[in-house]
């Protein structure tokens, strides 16, 4: 220890450690990419189990079939007469139906306004209160009228009253069951769940008059199908890519494949040969779909108040008719009874990359805090660059004297020579540099309105607009900036130190809220960490001088990589309409609280623009 | 008069963005009030508003076992009900935060950090101007947001800034009322007694001829802390109905610990975990333990007793029992006044930064353990433990500092020459 001590001591000083971090921070990236590669494959991945033991999947004789099939086929021609009507009228007769039943039901209106849409309709529910129970817990069944593809969910909702009626024969609940129609698939939901736990604003929705106990866990049936289906599609994703626990998924997946032999899949993987490149496929799109953190179905609604919930939708041709997916239904909800307390075991952070395949966030979270590592790694670099005295120019007129120069230190009679290299510190100008930062990060608070707040039809051009305006706002930046003080390489080192360590930092806490979204943000914003005069010479306080070649290559790569650049291109490459995009987002904010913009417009662009700023030609 | 101008816009400024964020959003008070790292069980205002509610009454406002705040406050704010004068409330609050600067950019005027009686910085000419060092108070995040969530931690810590304005600018008896003041508040604003007297006594010593004896102003200037104290109680006494019962639930909660509410420090978890039979003993230890730092620091630094008084608050910032970031950020308040050590030490940025990662982190993991369900508590102690990670590095930095600052006096050889800290 001794020995080595002072080698290290020596290290510290050696110009060539400042060569590292960059190799070191593009390492981290690649490592990261490539764990994230890794994980499909059957070392890094682990089969699902059940971790709850009082689920018991699968375990009960279902009883749902025969006679019912009369009932459901008289409720699907009750449902198809409704068709096309108000929802006024569709609610009233659907609780009609439901109070026939001999079951409470009410009903309750909700209307949105978001980007110039009207989000407006009634939902129909019902409360079975538990035979065996005390009302203070229930589990909900919920059918849209119209599913998340905006087609009429004859099959679902017509399944879901035959459900209330045959559950009400049943004497062994011990969880109050509600049965709950709702118009839409985002909206509704997100109106009845507000209201449920008081949390809805009385503008835009009613409030309950009918309320049972704790939400333990929710199933949506989804089935626009007018033909029997061939396997079921299960969708899990949350706002803002918060997920159900893996209990309840596991179990449905147990109940649909093992006991009723129905074939599962999910994020749109209709076939699924379980090899490397599907498992990758399906872990990826379920990523996206994390990342953008939208309403997936209305069982995402939910999942923000902890009451996990995931939709059963039928897919394709096949041989399976709607008893089997009621039979399913049935059998979850026998499991969901058996809860004794809210799902806790099992995980809730996850990828899955097949339905019984799955990582869980001790295996994958490395990945994107490797990316957002890096960051950190180039701002204590660049913080350490800042504290250097400045490389004087070689081969300048000033001869350089002061090498030698040493300061005389006297005291009570004795002298010591001490080299003054040794103790120039430069003292380091934060103020500007701080400010600047706090300032950017708060000027995303523009964006953020603009977008949340425009009428759906001037959203595209908005973003066309916005993405023009970022060719030249950076430029724009640097010559105000340097009109009012010196943009020294000084400051813009600090400058990019800083900016680099909040997006860090901002990355390393999103990575544990929502995985997918800091990992893919961490990506687009990878470059930010090799641009500007973090690896030339420091000038001191003379302007700072970057190679042309250098200062293109940056300036291109970080113009293709601009957040609305991205955004529109994501969009082209997806086929979906832009303007349709963005107004499904400014829904998200103000009705269900989708917070994916705040990342983009506050945490991204912000570090975005400075590190444009810094590579600007302005300077 | 044009130094008056630029301070009476700088608490312009500060006044103006409180106000600000009082108005512009009104939920924000509320929801940093019910933060665990803002408002611990002794210093809330949800728990101050309810006490005042059962003292206007006519009941024991610690009948219910949630109030644990002294009893002087309640008629204070009695005057005041927030309920019915949120505003009255936050210009109390905003008015402290300007003494709290006040007094500060008054010990950085007096230069006592960098020039003590018995000891002078070689490098007392690199300093920061008194304004900026108000201005880093005044603008702190922390200092702000501890401002908005109104926990009553505000009061005891203008009232120990005001100590040492008073202790610097030679006037012990008010200092040691304002240090009654904070004790009679928190009781853990006692430790700092004996750095505050060394550091009015050398203030006395430096301006007079005469030289009062060390032991004889201490004895004087401790009446007086004593004689204030037990007026506070006194009054306490008969405002609580000629009882002593509130010294049960006020000091008995910070010797005791009975409520474990989670917060930024480390004891509620180690005391959950605890086996009920050793408690006792780890109380006696976890005490001992925060007491002992008092008197080694003021035999070692005796020459710099402000110093002395930093490190202490830094050191309660982060083992007293219910510490809060209103704790950290008098820490930060008084940590400019020594800019010309900063050079000194080595891991600032490090330790910056583990201090913003926990910032960022802590909130988002008790929304993990508490809203979402899918953390739990161990999720929330672990950031705890990193941000009291980052503040002892801060706090030792800082000492090695100051310490390093003193040895190139004796020995000034030395200077820039590489040292280990062993």
């Amino acid at each position: 220890m001794t020995i080595e001590a002072p080698t290290i001591l020596a290290l510290r000083k050696d110009p060539r450690l400042l060569k590292i971090p960059p190799y070191l921070s593009a390492l981290c990236i690649v490592i990261g990419i490539v764990w994230l590669f890794l994980l499909p494959l059957n070392e890094y991945s682990r089969h699902t189990y059940i971790s709850e033991n009082a689920l018991l999947p699968g375990q009960v004789h279902t009883y749902f079939g025969g006679s019912e099939q009369n009932v459901f086929n008289a409720y699907k021609h009750e449902v198809q007469s409704l068709l096309g009507k108000d929802p006024e009228v569709i609610a009233a007769q659907l609780s009609n139906i439901l109070r026939s039943v001999g079951l409470k039901a009410a009903t309750q209106k909700y209307h949105y306004e978001a980007a110039g849409n009207v989000h407006s309709g009634e939902n129909a529910y019902a409360v079975l209160h538990a035979p065996r129970g005390d009302a203070t817990e229930a589990i909900v069944l919920v059918a849209a009228w119209t599913n998340m593809d905006g087609e009429p969910n004859q099959s679902g909702v017509a399944l879901a009253l035959t459900l209330a009626r045959y559950f009400k024969r049943w004497s062994l609940w011990s969880k109050d069951i509600i049965v709950l129609i709702t118009s839409d698939s985002k909206a509704g939901p997100q109106a009845w769940v507000d209201a449920y736990h008081d949390e809805h604003s009385p503008d835009s929705a009613d409030p309950l008059q009918l309320k049972s106990g704790a939400l333990q866990g929710v199933v949506v049936v989804d089935n626009a199908l007018d033909h029997r289906f061939e396997s079921l599609h299960i969708v899990y994703d949350g706002i803002n890519g918060q997920l159900p626990n893996l209990d309840l998924f596991n179990s449905a997946v147990a109940i649909a494949s093992g006991q009723m032999g129905i074939g599962v899949s999910l994020q749109r993987m209709w076939k699924h040969g379980d090899s490397y490149r599907e498992r990758l496929q399906t872990m990826l799109r379920g990523m996206v779909s994390q990342g953008l953190g939208h309403a997936s179905g209305p069982h995402s609604s939910f999942i923000p108040y902890h009451v996990d919930a995931i939709t059963l939708q039928a897919v394709g041709h096949g041989w399976q008719d709607e008893m089997a997916m009621g039979r399913c239904v049935e059998s979850t909800f026998r499991s969901l009874n058996n809860l004794l307390e809210h799902f806790h075991q099992s995980f809730f952070f996850y990828l899955l990359m097949q339905a019984n395949r799955f990582v869980s966030i001790g295996t994958y979270l490395p990945s994107a805090m490797l990316v957002a590592v890096n960051f950190t790694i180039m701002a204590i670099a660049l913080w350490i660059q800042s504290g250097r005295p400045p490389k004087r120019r070689a081969g300048s007129a000033t001869v350089d004297m002061k090498e030698s120069e040493v300061e005389v230190v006297r005291k009570e009679g004795m002298v010591a020579l001490v080299p003054t290299a040794d103790l120039a510190i430069v003292e380091r100008q934060l103020f500007l540099p701080v400010a600047l930062v706090v300032a950017f990060h708060f000027l995303g608070a523009v964006p953020l309105y603009v977008f949340n707040n425009t009428q759906q039809e001037a959203l595209a051009q908005t973003l066309v607009f916005f993405a023009y305006a970022n060719i030249v706002l950076p430029t724009l930046l640097a010559i105000i900036i340097s009109g009012f003080t010196t943009l020294s390489s000084h400051r813009l080192i600090l400058l990019q130190c800083f900016s680099l360590l909040l997006l860090g930092m901002f990355l390393a806490t999103l990575a544990t809220l929502n995985f997918s979204l800091a990992f893919l943000i961490g990506l687009l914003a990878a470059p930010l960490s090799f641009v500007g005069i973090a690896m030339s010479a420091d000038n001191g306080d003379a302007p700072p001088e970057l190679g042309t070649l250098r200062k293109i290559v940056s300036n291109v790569l970080l113009h293709l990589l601009s957040p609305p650049v991205v955004v529109l291109a994501v969009c082209k490459i997806f086929g979906a309409d832009t303007g349709a995009t963005l107004a499904e987002a400014a829904f998200g904010w103000k009705v269900s609280g989708l917070r994916t913009q705040v990342v983009v417009c506050c945490v991204w662009w912000p570090a975005w623009l400075i590190g444009a700023v810094i590579v600007s030609p302005g300077l | 008069m044009a130094i008056d101008r630029r301070k009476l816009l700088l608490y312009a400024a500060a006044a103006a963005l409180r106000f600000l964020l009082f108005l512009a959003f009104p939920r924000l008070p509320d929801l940093l009030t019910g933060r665990a790292e803002i408002s611990t069980p002794v210093t809330s205002f949800k728990r101050l508003q309810e006490g005042l509610f059962l003292y206007t009454h006519n009941v024991s406002p610690y009948d219910g076992g949630v109030f644990y705040q002294a009893p002087l406050l309640l008629p204070l704010f009695a005057l005041v009900p927030p309920f019915i004068f949120p505003l009255a409330t936050a210009v109390l609050y905003i008015f402290t935060d300007l003494v709290c600067a006040e007094s500060l950019i008054q010990i950085a005027e007096s230069g006592v950090a960098r020039t003590s009686r018995l000891f002078s910085s070689p490098r007392k000419d690199n300093h920061w101007d008194s304004l900026a060092v108000g201005a880093a108070f005044l603008f702190n995040p922390f200092t702000i947001a501890t401002c908005l969530a109104r926990p009553t931690s505000v009061f005891s810590n203008g009232a120990i800034l005001y100590a040492i304005a008073n202790a610097v600018d030679r006037k012990p008896a008010k200092s040691m009322l304002a240090l009654a003041l904070a004790a009679y508040l928190s009781l853990y604003p006692a430790l700092l007694l004996p750095p505050l007297i060394l550091l009015c006594h050398d203030q006395i010593v430096a301006k007079d001829g005469s030289k009062p004896k060390l032991p004889r102003s201490s004895f004087e200037l401790s009446s007086i802390f004593c004689g204030s104290v037990a007026w506070f109680l006194a009054m306490s006494y008969l405002l609580t109905g000629q009882s002593w019962e509130f010294l049960r639930s006020t000091y008995g909660v910070h010797l005791l610990l009975p409520d474990l509410t989670p917060n930024v420090g480390l004891w509620w978890y180690f005391f959950i975990e605890m086996f009920d039979s050793f408690r006792e003993f780890f109380l006696g230890v976890f005490w001992l333990h925060l007491m002992g730092y008092v008197g080694g620091l003021c035999f070692r630094l005796r020459t710099q007793p402000l110093f002395v008084l930093t490190t202490i608050i830094g050191i309660l910032a982060i083992f007293q029992p219910y510490p809060s970031i209103a704790d950290a950020s008098l820490y930060f308040a008084l940590l400019p006044l020594y800019n010309h050590v900063f050079s000194l030490m080595r891991y600032t940025f490090f330790a910056m930064a583990t201090i913003l990662y926990a910032a960022l982190l802590g909130p988002a993991f008790y929304y993990l353990w508490i809203y979402a369900g899918s953390g739990n508590a161990n999720f929330f102690y672990a950031i705890t433990l990193v941000w009291s990670l980052g503040l002892s590095i801060i706090v030792g930095e800082c000492l090695f500092a100051v310490l390093r600052d003193e040895w190139e006096v004796e020995r000034p050889e030395m200077k820039g020459k590489e040292v280990r800290r062993i």
